[in-house]
């Protein structure tokens, strides 16, 4: 699981910020937020422009490290616009049953890397600087990788750099990872099948433009009724009472329908909150493999308070071991029947990212009105 | 300024309703000065005073008869604003803190079981609705120790006959250990304007609080007179100090290397114990608590039920006795209890 993930110089952040997931305050309610003394259900305010999104993109950098695959255009500023540090670091602290593993590495932008290293239970495994080519890969036995040819490695990252590759620092992480064989139980292996399985789920607009190829695989899944039947069971539940009927039309193409008397297309029809949920499905729901993680941004933004409520419970006993990031503005969210003081988090203007129970004085309860305390400024300091 | 400003919400207010006693807002004075961390601003405290059944008869006015029965989210700020200032209305969605203060008031015609009970079933929250805390038989009880610790506070009581107001109020004053602690600041501030003259009210709160602020004997005198320094005339300086020196000396806390605010703090500590012991006596029959029961054993008193006690207890006319106690003074525990552990 992710334990902790630090964040300094990216984007919005220019200060270090980060998401500690044992900070945990020991309330009694709400237990299902928490998996083995993690916060696994967190859920984060803030106003407008706070960097909510760039949190949840700094968060998932890391598969962009490893794997060498972005799964968003991102041409923003990468660095923080205040500040002169020419990088921003990222540091992530997983623990893996009795192991801790920290990979923490800098980058000058989103295709450069400047440094990486990776520590095993303290011990620093390898650290590499591409700035001034300083390696050190000396206890690479320790993670059983002791045959990586590293000349080979090098050789690669030197040639990198004069053929002005896309990415031209490649790192050894990702090297190691594709290059070596490791044993199934090798920490690594845990690592690589962890961030293989975060998700990073944009509901806020992007959804509204889905391509039509994307829908495309996504209809061919609902030829299966069974399919068909568990979108149509899910939307109900959660609060759209609808039928749907799949056609393939005489050109071959699929089409999804409301069944009414007549059918009507579902696409330009749907309400903003139906294609939100029926892409949160599409997202989710048919992968067969379980997220380790899971960061949803703005889940909720389509959704009426209940659907909002219900969609979280349904995270929680699909997900019940997946560290899900909720970002909403959906202030009714903000109730210990649903989430704790220790998992609902302010993130400020100024960059600090604050649970409720630590944004007061006061010894908050599961009988206090969260939401009338938010509202009413109680935790102002800290948003 | 632009044209895009409209108006601005001004949240994290406080809302103290009280009987429009003086010694109230002495009392959430004291208790805010000694205990910082709760975080209220004096400035930004808005104090209505009126009586419990008033306040109940504007409620009914704004929620219907049935508002208690049918839990109404009850909007204090609202009513009072609607009735005070008409056309400047306030919501409780920008108040972190609502506290209603009131008198047991046995004697008051008014006095109703049921809508005394009602008024303390449903404000139970400071943060939210409001938290009421009633006094038995008056807030004076908070001064009701005749030393520290006072084991007879337990079966403290006053016949039901014995009128609050002047009677109870001369009886802890007699009694009391605490009185002068609590009033120094007050004394001290008496002292220069009416005695010695100082008229400027700034001034004095200036000096008074550079005085309370001393935890040095040794630095005491010095001190004091760099206090007094552009007060007080020149001539009569030497007199108000050595009055002064004196005062602060008998007060105590200066030998303690505390600041008066630190001292009283640990003196508001013990009377919030003295007084979940006696509530727990009260609703519990035990008087003693285990140390490390403290915050368990405060967290289930339940203040209706000690109403309901009260009001069984006082019945009777000629028999009839209140248990003396003190509640307001849990806003303290109630905001965080790390506050009123040691």
């Amino acid at each position: 699981m992710l334990k902790k993930f630090t964040l300094k110089n990216y984007k919005n952040f220019k200060d270090e910020i980060s998401i500690d997931f044992e900070n945990t305050a020991g309330y009694q309610f709400s237990t299902d937020c928490i998996t083995d003394g993690t916060i696994s259900k967190m859920l984060i305010y803030g106003r407008n422009a706070t960097g909510k999104t760039n949190l949840g993109k700094a968060l998932g950098d890391i598969s962009v490290t490893i794997f060498g695959t972005r799964r968003y255009v991102d041409t923003g500023v990468f660095l923080n616009a205040d500040s002169i540090d020419q990088k921003a670091t990222f540091s992530y602290k997983f623990r893996f049953e009795d192991s801790e593993l920290v990979y923490r590495y800098a980058r000058f932008s989103n295709q450069e890397l400047r440094d990486e290293e990776l520590f095993i239970n303290g011990r620093t495994i390898f650290s590499c600087n591409f700035e001034n080519n300083k390696f050190d890969f000396k206890n690479l036995e320790y993670v059983n990788a002791e045959t990586a040819s590293i000349d080979r490695y090098l050789q690669s990252v030197d040639i990198g750099d004069e053929e002005e590759l896309q990415e031209s620092k490649l790192p050894f992480l990702r090297w190691l990872l594709s290059n070596v064989a490791l044993s199934n139980d090798s920490i690594l292996i845990k690592l690589d099948n962890y961030v293989r399985r975060m998700l990073m789920i944009t509901a806020g607009n992007a959804m509204l433009r889905v391509s039509r190829r994307m829908n495309d695989t996504f209809y061919e899944l609902l030829e299966d009724p069974d399919r068909l039947k568990d979108l149509e069971d899910f939307l109900n539940e959660m609060g759209i009472e609808c039928k749907l009927i799949l056609q393939k039309l005489p050109d071959g193409q699929r089409e999804l329908y409301f069944g009414h008397e007549k059918l009507v297309p579902f696409y330009g029809t749907a309400s903003s909150g139906t294609l939100a949920l029926v892409d949160l499905y599409r997202r989710l729901i048919p992968k067969n493999w379980a997220p380790s993680f899971i960061y949803l941004d703005e889940f909720d933004a389509f959704y009426h308070y209940e659907m909002a409520e219900k969609v979280i419970h349904f995270l929680k006993r699909k997900y019940p071991k997946c560290q899900i990031i909720m970002t909403s503005h959906n202030t009714n969210l903000m109730t210990n029947r649903l989430m704790r003081p220790d998992c609902l988090f302010i993130l400020s203007k100024a960059g600090t990212l604050t649970a409720l129970c630590n944004a007061t004085e006061r010894e908050l309860r599961e009988g206090h009105n969260l939401e009338k305390m938010y509202i009413s400024g109680e935790f102002d300091k800290y948003e | 300024m632009n044209s895009y400003r409209g108006e601005v919400r001004k949240r994290r207010q406080n809302l103290l309703i009280v009987e429009g006693h003086h010694e109230k807002n002495r009392l959430f004075w004291l208790l805010i000065k000694c205990f910082p961390e709760i975080n209220i601003n004096m400035d930004e405290i808005w104090i209505y005073g009126t009586n419990i059944y008033q306040l109940y008869n504007d409620i009914v006015r704004e929620y219907g008869e049935e508002w208690a029965a049918e839990n109404e989210d009850i909007d204090l700020p609202f009513v009072i604003s609607k009735k005070q200032y008409p056309d400047k209305l306030r919501y409780k969605e920008d108040f972190t803190n609502i506290v209603l203060v009131f008198d047991y008031e046995r004697h008051d015609t008014n006095f109703s079981e049921e809508k005394i009970l009602e008024m303390q079933r449903c404000f139970i929250d400071a943060a939210d609705m409001g938290m009421l805390y009633i006094n038995y038989p008056m807030i004076e009880s908070y001064q009701h120790l005749r030393q520290l610790p006072d084991d007879d506070f337990a079966e403290r009581k006053i016949p039901v006959s014995l009128r609050p107001g002047k009677e109870y109020k001369a009886l802890v004053e007699h009694e009391t250990i605490l009185g002068p602690k609590v009033d120094f600041p007050h004394r001290i501030d008496d002292m220069l304007e009416k005695h010695f003259g100082v008229s400027d009210a700034e001034k004095r709160k200036k000096c008074c609080n550079e005085i309370l602020e001393i935890s040095s004997v040794n630095r005491m005198e010095k001190a004091i007179e760099n206090a007094l320094q552009g007060v007080v005339a020149e001539h009569i300086l030497p007199t108000v100090k050595y009055q002064l020196v004196d005062w602060v000396t008998k007060q105590g806390y200066v030998h303690t290397n505390l600041t008066y605010w630190k001292f009283i703090r640990g003196v508001f500590k013990q009377v919030i114990y003295h007084n979940i012991s006696k509530a727990n006596r009260i609703q519990y029959g035990q008087y003693q608590i285990p140390e490390n029961k403290y915050k368990e054993y405060f967290e289930r008193l339940d203040l209706t039920e000690i109403l309901k006690i009260q009001n069984l207890a006082s019945k009777d006319n000629i028999m009839g006795f209140i248990w003396v106690l003190n509640t307001c003074i849990y806003f303290i525990a109630e905001y965080n209890f790390k506050l009123v552990m040691d």
